[in-house]
This record gives C-alpha cells, sequence and structure tokens, in this order.
C-alpha cells in the first residue's frame, strides 16, 4: 500500500524522473461502498444518492496517487443534492410535457440545444474546482461563445459534411477543454492534431464494419434460430445474446478510439514548468478490458462494476506518467468563487469527463 | 508522534512533517520547529475511506495527511467512521445484496405503476384532449399521407364507424375515424387517447368484404380509448423515466442499458396486458350488438399472411402485440354464457 515518496518540497530538487500515477485502491473495498450506496439510496428514494456520488468520487480520487500526494474530491453531498433536484425537477417537467403534449415537448427539446453549452461549461467548472491536488484546486476557464461554436455550431455544420468534419470537430472540443482548464493559476496547454482523430474515427468506423460483417454471416450459418413471434414471453433468449454482444463490441470500440486519443491529448498536454504528461496506454489492451468489463457486468447481473470499474481505473493509471517540474512547488491557488452544482448535475448527462483516471 | 506531509495555505508547497497531540491541542512539526499549532475542536477531520489515511483541515486552510494510510485520529467525531463501517460490514453487504433486487423490483413494477393510475386518475380532460391532439399532428406529419381510396370506399368505413359508435352509446363528437395511407403502419389501426382512431388504406381495403371484421378491430381501438392506455402509457414512461433519473447517481453506459432495457420490458408488458384489456373490450361490445367472437377472430385471421410477411426480421420478437393464434383462439373460446 505504501506509496512511493519522493523527495518533498522542503529538500529543493528538481525531479527528472517522471512520477508513475498510481491507483491504490482495491475493488473489495469498493464493492462494499457501491452496494451500500444502491441500497441507502433505493431507501431514501434516490436522496442518497448525492452522497453516494460524493463518496464514490471521494474513494476515486483519493486512491489516486501522483508523487505521493493524493488528489481530493472537495464538493459536498448537499451541493450535489441541490444540483441534482433541480435537474430532476426538470426532468419532471420535461418528461410529463413531452408525454402529454408531444409538440411543446419537442419545442423544449430544441430549446435545449441552446442550454447545453453552458451546462457544460458550468459542469466543468464546478468538477475542476473540487478537483484538488497538493492544496491547490484546478479551474476551468471556458467561455460561452466558443462553447457554442464547439459543441452547437460545428457538429450541426458536419452534418452537412457527411460527418466528414466530425473528427476535427472532436479535436475542437478537446482542446476547448483541456486548454481552458488551469491548475491553480497555471494555464494547461495542448498542441492536438485533427490527423490523429481521422486514423481513430477511421479505424474504429473500419472494425466497426467487419465486425457487422462477420456478425451478420455467423448469424446466418446459425441460420435463422427461427425467432418466431408466436413464443413471445415477456423475456425471450435473443435479448440475452444481442445486447451483451452489442455492449461487448460497442466497448471494445470505444476503448480502442479513447486510449488513442488519450495517449495523443496526454502525450501533448503541459503546464507550463509544472508538469508534462505522458500516456502509453495500449489500445487493443484497453479495448480488451472494457470489453471483458462489459461482458462480466452483464454476465454477472451488474455484481462485477465496482471491480470493473476499478480495473479499468488502475489500467489509465498505470499508462500514465507525469514529469513533475520545477515550478511545480510555486503554484498559488487564485479565489474561486462559488458556483452552482445544478449545472454539473445537467451537464452529467453529456458525459464530459476529463479527470486522469 | 505521527509522520505525514504538511501542505500550505493556497500554494502547491508540501513539507515533510510530524504531528504532535498534547491534551486538547495538537501541533505540526517540520524540523523540530512548529509550524502549525490548534485546538483539536477547531479541526476538522476528513470523512474516513477505506485505505485513505486520515487528514486534518486546519482553519487557515493547512492541512496533515499522515503517511500510514491506516492512521485514524483519537478525537475524531463518532459519525465520521460510520459509514466506513457499514461499507466493510460484510453482515449488511449480504443484506444489501439480496434487499437491492428486491427493491428495485418494488420500486419499478410496483410503485411506479401505482403512481401511474394516481397521476391518470387525477388527469383533466383538457389534457388528454391536448396531448391527442398533439400527438396527432405529430403523426400525421411524419407517418401520414392523404388517403388513395375512393369516396366509396372511405365512406363505407365511416357508416360502419357511426353506426358502432351510435349503437354503443358513445359521443360522436368525441369519437371521430380518418383514412389515411400509410407505408409506416402498413394495414394498420390506432386510436390516440381523445377518441381519433385512424385507419390505413391498405387494412380497409383488405377488410372491404368483412365489415365484422372491421368493427371488431374499431371496437379493439375504442377499446384502447375508453380504457384510456395511451395515457396510462405516457404517465408510466414519465413516472418509470423519473424513478430511473433519480436513481441514477453516476452509473456508466451499462448500468444505463440493463435499467433501460428493464423499463423497456415493463413498458412491454404494461401494453400487452393493454392489449388483451382492449381485445376483452371489443368482445364484450360485440356480444352487446349481438356478433360473436368468430367476427373478430376472422378479423384477426386476415392479418395473418401480412403477419408472416414481416415474421422474417428478428426483431418482430419485441413486437407489442400478443400473438396472432393466441388472440384468435382467445376471441373463438370468447362465447356468451
Amino acid at each position: 500500500m505504501d506509496s512511493t515518496s519522493t523527495p518533498s518540497a522542503a529538500e529543493p530538487g528538481s525531479q527528472t524522473a517522471p512520477s508513475q500515477l498510481q491507483f491504490t485502491g482495491n475493488a473489495k473495498e469498493y464493492f462494499g461502498i457501491w452496494i451500500v450506496n444502491i441500497l441507502l439510496t433505493l431507501l431514501t428514494l434516490g436522496i442518497y444518492s448525492a452522497w453516494a456520488t460524493v463518496r464514490t468520487r471521494q474513494y476515486f480520487y483519493g486512491h489516486t496517487v501522483l508523487d505521493g500526494h493524493r488528489f481530493d474530491y472537495l464538493a459536498t453531498p448537499i451541493q450535489i443534492l441541490k444540483g441534482r433536484l433541480l435537474a430532476v425537477g426538470l426532468f419532471v417537467i420535461y418528461s410529463v410535457v413531452s408525454g402529454y403534449f408531444p409538440l411543446v415537448g419537442a419545442m423544449m427539446a430544441f430549446a435545449l440545444v441552446f442550454l447545453v453549452p453552458w451546462m457544460i461549461n458550468q459542469g466543468l467548472k464546478f468538477s475542476m474546482r473540487m478537483t484538488r491536488y497538493r492544496n491547490i484546486r484546478f479551474a476551468f476557464k471556458g467561455n460561452l461563445g466558443e462553447a457554442m461554436v464547439n459543441f452547437v455550431v460545428l457538429p450541426f455544420v458536419s452534418i452537412f459534411t457527411l460527418y466528414l468534419l466530425m473528427p476535427w470537430v472532436l479535436k475542437r472540443i478537446d482542446a476547448y477543454i483541456h486548454s481552458n482548464i488551469r491548475y491553480g493559476d497555471k494555464p494547461v496547454q495542448v498542441q492536438l492534431e485533427g490527423k490523429e482523430y481521422y486514423v481513430a474515427a477511421l479505424l474504429v468506423i473500419l472494425l466497426g464494419i467487419l465486425v457487422m460483417m462477420l456478425l451478420g454471416l455467423a448469424f446466418s450459418l446459425v441460420g435463422g434460430i427461427n425467432i418466431n413471434p408466436d413464443e413471445l414471453g415477456t423475456v425471450n433468449f435473443g435479448v440475452f445474446l444481442i445486447v451483451p454482444l452489442y455492449l461487448f463490441v460497442i466497448s471494445a470500440l470505444q476503448g480502442i478510439y479513447q486510449a488513442q486519443i488519450r495517449n495523443h491529448i496526454l502525450n501533448n498536454a503541459q503546464i507550463e514548468d509544472v508538469a508534462e504528461f505522458e500516456s502509453n496506454l495500449a489500445p487493443q489492451r484497453y479495448a480488451l478490458i472494457l470489453a471483458t468489463n462489459a461482458a462480466a457486468i452483464v454476465l454477472t447481473a451488474g455484481l462485477a462494476f465496482p471491480w470493473a470499474k476499478v480495473r479499468k481505473v488502475k489500467a489509465l493509471a498505470g499508462a500514465t506518467q507525469v514529469m513533475l517540474l520545477p515550478g511545480a512547488d510555486q503554484v498559488l491557488d487564485n479565489a474561486q468563487q462559488a458556483d452552482s452544482s445544478f449545472a454539473e448535475e445537467a451537464a452529467n448527462v453529456f458525459d464530459v469527463d476529463i479527470s486522469l483516471t | 508522534m505521527i509522520k505525514g506531509y504538511f501542505y500550505l495555505p493556497n500554494s502547491s508547497r508540501v513539507q515533510q512533517s510530524y504531528a504532535r497531540l498534547s491534551g486538547e491541542r495538537i501541533a505540526i512539526y517540520v524540523d523540530d520547529e512548529c509550524v502549525c499549532e490548534s485546538m483539536q475542536t477547531a479541526l476538522n477531520v476528513a470523512a474516513h475511506l477505506p485505505g485513505q489515511a486520515s487528514e486534518l483541515n486546519f482553519a487557515d486552510g493547512a492541512r496533515f495527511v499522515p503517511h500510514d494510510v491506516a492512521y485514524r485520529w483519537p478525537f475524531q467525531q463518532r459519525k465520521s467512521g460510520l459509514l466506513a463501517r457499514l461499507e466493510s460490514n460484510l453482515v449488511l453487504i449480504l443484506c444489501a445484496l439480496f434487499a437491492t433486487p428486491v427493491l428495485l423490483y418494488a420500486l419499478l413494477f410496483k410503485l411506479v405503476p401505482s403512481i401511474a393510475v394516481t397521476a391518470v386518475k387525477a388527469m383533466p380532460d383538457v389534457v388528454v384532449e391536448q396531448m391527442g391532439q398533439q400527438s396527432m399532428v405529430l403523426i400525421e406529419r411524419t407517418m401520414l399521407s392523404p388517403s388513395e381510396l375512393s369516396a366509396q370506399e372511405q365512406q363505407a368505413v365511416f357508416t360502419l364507424w357511426h353506426d358502432t359508435v351510435s349503437q354503443l352509446g358513445l359521443s360522436a363528437e368525441r369519437y371521430r375515424i380518418d383514412v389515411y395511407r400509410s407505408d409506416h403502419f402498413g394495414a394498420n389501426a390506432f386510436a390516440l387517447p381523445h377518441g381519433q382512431v385512424v385507419v390505413t388504406d391498405e387494412l380497409a381495403r383488405r377488410l372491404a368484404d368483412h365489415p365484422d371484421a372491421l368493427r371488431a378491430i374499431l371496437l379493439h381501438e375504442i377499446g384502447h380509448v375508453e380504457r384510456m392506455h395511451s395515457v396510462r402509457l405516457a404517465s408510466q414512461a414519465a413516472v418509470a423515466s423519473i424513478a430511473i433519473a433519480m436513481l441514477l447517481g453516476d452509473m456508466d453506459i451499462v448500468a444505463e442499458v440493463v435499467l433501460g432495457s428493464g423499463s423497456a420490458l415493463m413498458d412491454l408488458q404494461f401494453s400487452q396486458n393493454m392489449e388483451w384489456e382492449a381485445d376483452n373490450y371489443a368482445l364484450m361490445q360485440l356480444e352487446r350488438l349481438g356478433y360473436s367472437g368468430e367476427d373478430f377472430a376472422q378479423a384477426l385471421e386476415s392479418l395473418v399472411p401480412l403477419d408472416e410477411a414481416q415474421s422474417q426480421s428478428w426483431l418482430k420478437y419485441l413486437s407489442t402485440h400478443p400473438s396472432l393464434q393466441e388472440r384468435i383462439e382467445h376471441a373463438r373460446n370468447h362465447t356468451t354464457p
């Protein structure tokens, strides 16, 4: 369990060797947290989910160790709960309206498109401000105009290019997110290349087509497991075959794409005079991890979730090195003003994930 | 003497240090020099997490984190360790393993439907009317095109409809029928919650020589309206999605797929029951009008060839209707006592 502690700031001596990012948690501990979280969430009809979120994040952040120091998650359950209640309230209104007044619902959905960039920004601001390393909080400085361009305008435009622009748009989005992160008063810099995104996207699309063809072939060979609609109970074995298979393939493809992009971003990101990053996550290995994780979760009716999550995070941390530069000891925290977590909750829907692990 | 890191306020500087407890006070030393001192009561001890050292937060923002991850301070609040104790308690974990599926089932399959039913009962007519009209606008724009049947063929349907509605003593104002061409629906009929029924060209043509069969199908659709099925489905879907939104703290894609398919199955079961309810309504009214279940059985039989053409696609197994064969038998067995 003991983490490698390196010479501390008290003994100035700039470090040259990169530090390995470590994850020191384990599946057994997290399983207990996870199952108790679920039980209490069900018993409190969802109220406890805010505590559950904080507890889970604290566990994962606190077990992510760099250079002997752990990360901290600082949000309080009440902040999350307020946001969640607001988000659920909005969602209630939306589902009721779209269920009973489909036209009004459609208009609401349209209006939502314009809220999305704001929510993503707010969500990033919140989650960055709630992340701390060595008494310095992270921050996010994105502005609404740029978010609007990157999250709404460009994806919309790319539709008319038959999505040919999409990888470039994804590059823009990643560049926007990462170059607006601050560690205390130090900005993160990234230099991303569209080419990498095109290579990753092309690879995933070609693999996807190949897998579909193979599956189609396999299905036709097995020769119409002649699924008869007349034998329909509420459950059909076809579902048990299709859903896990679908998840398995999707997870594998996700793994390949994510690994390549993550390597590209981290290898081309640095915080001037503070840190340089290095990521060597093998795409095929990460794909296998995600795919087997998905399969394990489905086959164990969800019980393998904690094990799967810990396994994934360990793999990510294991593939990450950080070169701490002399300036790492002189970062100052600029004052942070409070912000709403409502937006974070809402933005969680869009799953903008930028944590190190 | 407890060894650990001392983090200075608002700075990334860290110092190797050790903490000394003496009575009510605690002092942090770096190289035998005291850098920070505080009453134990003025400190905040962070929440316990398994495998993580318990850190001290000083009032000025400085922090002390012991090197020993298992270290626990003697003066912490009792409750800070409660969750950690629960989470490592084997008996509780086992109980949770059994209780979770039971609770999930109770919530999704018992509580949600009962809330939905309550919501339906409290539903004002205005809402039902709006819901129907707006759905009609959407469906008409996206899936229907003007009928290509001759005026005569259409009139046959209208006449049959008006006769049936007036014989049942239902409001002719509320119950309207229209004929549309639809490639999307094929030979089909559907009803919207405010009493609007739509029959497709293909179905009207197929049943042109079986007016009794068409009547049976129209009655089935009226049954959907009378039993408020669409309203119930909408309420069910809304309540279920709210419940799921409440429960999903931060799970990932897999959990969403599992829960999502669970709620889809729930909807499926729900609408299956509704089809039977509508069939029973139709059979009951047919008897009132002096017809037999045989007409209904015939109507369904004329749909069989179509159904077989579609069952090629394997997606069909999630069809929302009970199997035709079952329904035909059900209709034949529905004899007047």
